[in-house]
């Protein structure tokens, strides 16, 4: 140990003479300067000839365009969907998320005779706003208000944007819903039912009250800009209350037999598995495996929400998302008490995250989940035993958004 | 002069003029972005911009301004990944003896950890969740995880770096196995272990942020991807970047520090320099 | 000194013509060991999960089998992001510690703010560079890949020079003062003396870095413009709870990792072959 230490100090005599001889070498500031420059050179000269393509080619690619449009637009209007489609196709700039939410995009491409590829679209609008994706996915009540308005974090197109619309082009697949697992609904039917009873009441009442429900859920946590949470509510209700065909809905919250089954049909056609066993599944699910109605028609047709001994009082509701006004329903139930009113304590749990709402409640971490019903048909078809028991969004809120100079004609 | 040259040449000062240059290297590049792109604070925002947000008043969600959200959520965050890093690098540690005690041992398991480093947290998650049914605790198993692998293989080599001299004194003086861990082998594997720690310190932070995107309730990795979303300031998102950078430096320096305060080989170099500067 | 007297066993697992064969057994031992316990169930009770979550072997096993030509183009992609990140990352973070040594004082500090980029975190780090690499080509295939390629080469940067950095300055004891007591110059010091003896740690340094380069690699993916890779893949089928092809490339992504690090092992063992003896 004496004799390391020994050594170690001779180290430190001898780092010491380096020191002085680097000193008397070399002016300090000599060698400042020379390391700065040379560890520039070094560090950064990727990133700066980077950036100096980057300009040339925005440059070249933003002149164009504009000024094509300025001297095209004075001509005729825009073209038509079918136009658009076929031509952001042909370009491979069409957008989506991915992550179960491209079946209603990729059934809209087929149906304009399009190979169903698509660019993977980040969860903001950045390559719509540069233009690497011409025609992208948006969520009526999230993405195109950040689109379309001007508060923060939005890109303030106004109206100088178009959309397409999976409702009218007879694509759309249903989202938001309830469920949870079989084994649950059969061991707790009274809670099942009075958790729905209640969660629609909250629904009826956010409907009602979009400015109070976005204030309700602002409250909760929300991670959501108060103007944007605002916004998410007026256009949330337009989905709870009108159906695919643009009917009015009445009755919150159920199924309706023809849109489950259209998604159930683009689910079976759309969603590709790699597990031969899985995909076998898929393709023999029926709208009984996957829903049972009798949950919500118990709770739609009760007056005063009593549906005698709850077998379960405690419950949680796990999100499929951060909360916003998304799920506006379930915060106005908790804030105005419609929960406690028929008995139950109810936690809502935010989604979002790496395990997945259909993860969160096959495994009992949870006992309700809100997810699309696509997700839901893929994760039984995957083995997951998962029962819709009620579809709170009744028609679908995805369009796909375009610039309308891109596409004029 | 020698004063006027010992500042010019000190480390923070050396360190401050590194930040400068890349600080400036930055908005070069965001000048640039100004120039070109419709929302530039998307993609690089100004210096001046980020910092103005810091101290920004404004309320960006939830009654907060930017910074209160930053801190509040870097509370969860930095608590789980300290931890954590506690946790991991205590089993990091004992691995290294155990594989040390035993060369079989290490054979055997050595691969596996480098193994489970490969799995990505998506498919670790719904497991470690399986197994503690928490997730609070999930999210400590897993910052854990992923921090104590540079901290079992730096020990491992100080502990094999013990020179066949030593061995042989410690066996002239007959003693055991555990005089000779006790003695020669712990003691000679700190600065080792202390560099693993000044590995895996920052990593705890990253491995926190990620562990954070379980669940979406709080921390700093929530808060980052919804402000990526833009359903927030994208501020919030630029602030996180740089305070993790920080954060995970000053955890580096920290352990350093705690280096210097607590390992033995320091102690006695501090010492032999305190009686050169006397003499 | 005491010679203990050994038994037969003791003796054969330290005897050195045994140990490189102990290496290769052992591991594929203990891995033949969970498996078992993995098909049979046993390793699920333990974890207190299903094999909903947890996958047989031969599900997963089948899964690969039904889908090689698809898994393949997948492996490809990351492979490339890899292995192109980890070269580039480690040769400039070579570069960055040879710099860094000719000018010791402002090169430690340059070091530091360099290993401070360990410190961000992947998943911020992946979407900002997608974004700053919008402009580098119009096909979404070609700017994705190099968006990441920079996460991967950042990540490998910070590992390399900071290794490399303590291979060319940790010199042996009395190395320097016998080079000054031939009036060496720095160039040859350089040559001679710093740069074999940096030789052991570049390969220190990418132990480290082949691990973080396909796990970097595959975490850049979840971010990425267009759709490909390994850790696309697994990404895509845990959300839609697939669990079972999610750990077919789980498992594709762990043979990725374990063959470059063979590969690493193998040129490591070629080339410090010399030194050793």
């Amino acid at each position: 140990m004496k004799l390391v230490n020994l050594m170690k100090g001779h180290g430190d005599d001898m780092r010491d003479m380096r020191r002085c001889r680097t000193k008397k070498m070399s002016a300090i500031l000599m060698v400042a300067v020379l390391t700065m420059a040379s560890m520039n050179g070094c560090s950064s000269k990727k990133e700066t000839t980077k950036t100096n393509q980057t300009n040339q080619t925005t440059e070249a690619t933003t002149t164009s365009p504009e000024g094509t449009t300025a001297a095209d637009t004075s001509e005729a209007g825009v073209m038509s969907n079918e136009e658009i489609i076929k031509q952001a196709a042909s370009e491979g700039k069409v957008g989506n998320w991915g992550l179960g939410n491209e079946y209603e995009i990729q059934a809209l491409l087929t149906k304009y005779g399009q190979p169903i590829t698509y660019l993977s679209q980040a969860f903001d609008m950045d390559g719509f706003d540069d233009d690497s994706i011409s025609l992208a996915s948006a969520m009526t009540f999230n993405e195109l208000g950040l689109v379309k308005n001007s508060y923060d974090g939005g890109y303030n197109y106004g109206n100088t944007v178009g959309t397409i619309d999976m409702n009218e082009e007879g694509v759309a697949m249903l989202e938001d819903n309830i469920f949870c697992t079989k084994a649950f609904a059969m061991a707790n039917p009274n809670t099942v039912k009075a958790f729905i009873y209640a969660s629609m009441q909250g629904w009826k009442y956010a409907c009602e009250n979009p400015e109070e429900a976005a204030e309700i859920v602002y409250k909760y946590g929300s991670s959501v800009s108060p103007d944007h949470q605002a916004y998410m509510a007026s256009e949330v209700k337009k989905l709870v209350e009108t159906d695919m065909q643009g009917s009015a809905v009445t009755e919150l919250g159920k199924m309706d037999e023809a849109a489950m089954q259209q998604t159930l049909q683009l689910a079976q056609q759309y969603i590709q598995l790699d597990d031969a066993t899985a995909a076998d599944k898929l393709s023999k699910l029926t709208l009984d495996d996957v829903r049972d109605t009798s949950y919500w028609e118990a709770a739609a047709s009760s007056t005063d929400g009593k549906f005698g001994d709850l077998e379960k009082t405690d419950v949680t509701i796990q999100l499929k998302w951060l909360p916003q006004a998304q799920f506006m329903g379930y915060y106005v139930a908790l804030e105005k008490g419609y929960y406690k009113e028929v008995g139950l304590n109810v936690d809502v749990v935010s989604g979002g995250g790496d395990i997945s709402e259909t993860t969160a409640v096959s495994n009992g971490t949870v006992d309700f989940g809100v997810t699309w019903l696509a997700n839901l048909i893929a994760a039984n078809a995957g083995g997951m035993d998962l029962l819709e028991v009620s579809q709170v969004y009744q028609r679908s809120g995805l369009v796909l958004v375009y610039k309308l100079d891109t596409f004029t004609k | 002069m020698s004063k006027a040259k010992k500042i010019l040449s000190s480390k923070p000062l050396i360190m401050m003029v590194w930040f400068l240059v890349l600080v400036v290297l930055w908005e070069i590049g965001a000048s640039n972005m100004e120039k070109t792109k419709r929302t530039p604070e998307n993609i690089l925002p100004h210096v001046s911009q980020i910092v103005g947000s810091v101290t920004d008043g404004k309320l960006v969600s939830n009654n907060m301004t930017a910074t209160q959200i930053v801190l509040k959520s870097a509370g969860a965050t930095l608590e789980r990944a300290l931890i954590g890093f506690l946790f991991g690098s205590v089993f990091g540690f004992l691995m290294a003896l155990l594989m040390k005690l035993s060369n079989l041992v290490e054979k055997t398991i050595f691969p596996y950890l480098m193994l489970i480093q490969m799995i990505p947290i998506i498919g670790m998650a719904p497991i470690i969740l399986a197994i503690t049914h928490d997730i609070g605790t999930s999210r400590i198993v897993i910052a854990a995880i992923l921090t104590f692998y540079p901290v079992a293989t730096n020990t491992l080599a100080g502990l094999n770096s013990v020179s066949k001299e030593k061995y042989e004194l410690m066996y002239s003086y007959a003693a055991n196995k555990w005089t000779i861990y006790k003695k020669v082998l712990i003691p000679s594997c700190i600065p080792y272990f202390f560099t693993g720690l000044k590995i895996s310190a920052p990593m705890a932070i990253t491995a926190s942020i990620l562990v954070d995107t379980l669940q979406g309730d709080g921390g700093l990795g929530c808060m980052l991807s919804q402000s990526l979303k833009h359903a927030m300031s994208i501020y919030v998102f630029w602030q996180i970047v740089f305070f993790s950078a920080i954060i995970g430096i000053l955890s580096s320096v920290l352990m350093g520090f705690i280096e210097k305060l607590v390992s033995p080989q320091m102690r006695q170099f501090r010492q032999s320099r305190k009686h050169r500067s006397k003499a | 000194m005491i010679k203990r007297k050994k038994n037969v066993f003791v003796r054969f697992i330290t005897n050195p013509k045994v140990q490189p064969f102990l290496s290769v057994i052992l591991p594929v031992a203990l891995g033949l060991f969970i498996f078992i316990l993995w098909q049979t169930q046993v390793l699920h009770k333990l974890l207190h999960t299903d094999t909903f979550t947890l996958p047989l072997p031969s599900q997963i096993n089948q899964i690969i089998g039904d889908n090689i030509p698809k898994i393949i183009t997948n492996v490809k992609s990351t492979v490339l992001v890899a292995v192109i990140g980890l070269t580039i990352g480690s040769l400039i973070g070579y570069l960055i510690a040879v710099i860094a040594t000719v000018f010791p004082k402002w090169g430690a500090g340059g070091l530091s703010i360099v290993a401070a980029f360990n410190a961000i975190p992947i998943v911020a780090l992946a979407p900002v560079m997608t974004n700053w690499t919008k402009d580098v080509s119009k096909d979404a295939s070609v700017r994705s890949m190099v968006a990441k390629i920079l996460v991967v080469m950042i990540v490998s940067i910070a590992t390399m020079s900071v290794n490399a950095y303590r291979g060319l300055n940790d010199l042996p004891v009395f190395s320097l003062d016998l080079m000054k007591s031939y009036a060496a110059k720095r160039r040859i010091v350089f040559l001679k003396l710093r740069l074999p003896n940096s030789v052991p740690y570049i390969f220190t340094a990418l132990r480290v870095g082949v691990p973080s380069s396909v796990i970097s690699a595959i975490v850049s993916e979840y971010f990425a413009e267009y759709i490909t890779g390994v850790g696309r893949q697994i990404r895509e089928n845990i959300v839609i709870a697939q669990y079972a092809t999610a750990w077919a490339y789980i498992a594709v992504a762990c043979i990725i990792g374990i063959s470059m690090y063979c590969i690493l092992m193998i040129f490591e063992g070629i080339l410090l072959r010399n030194r050793r003896s």
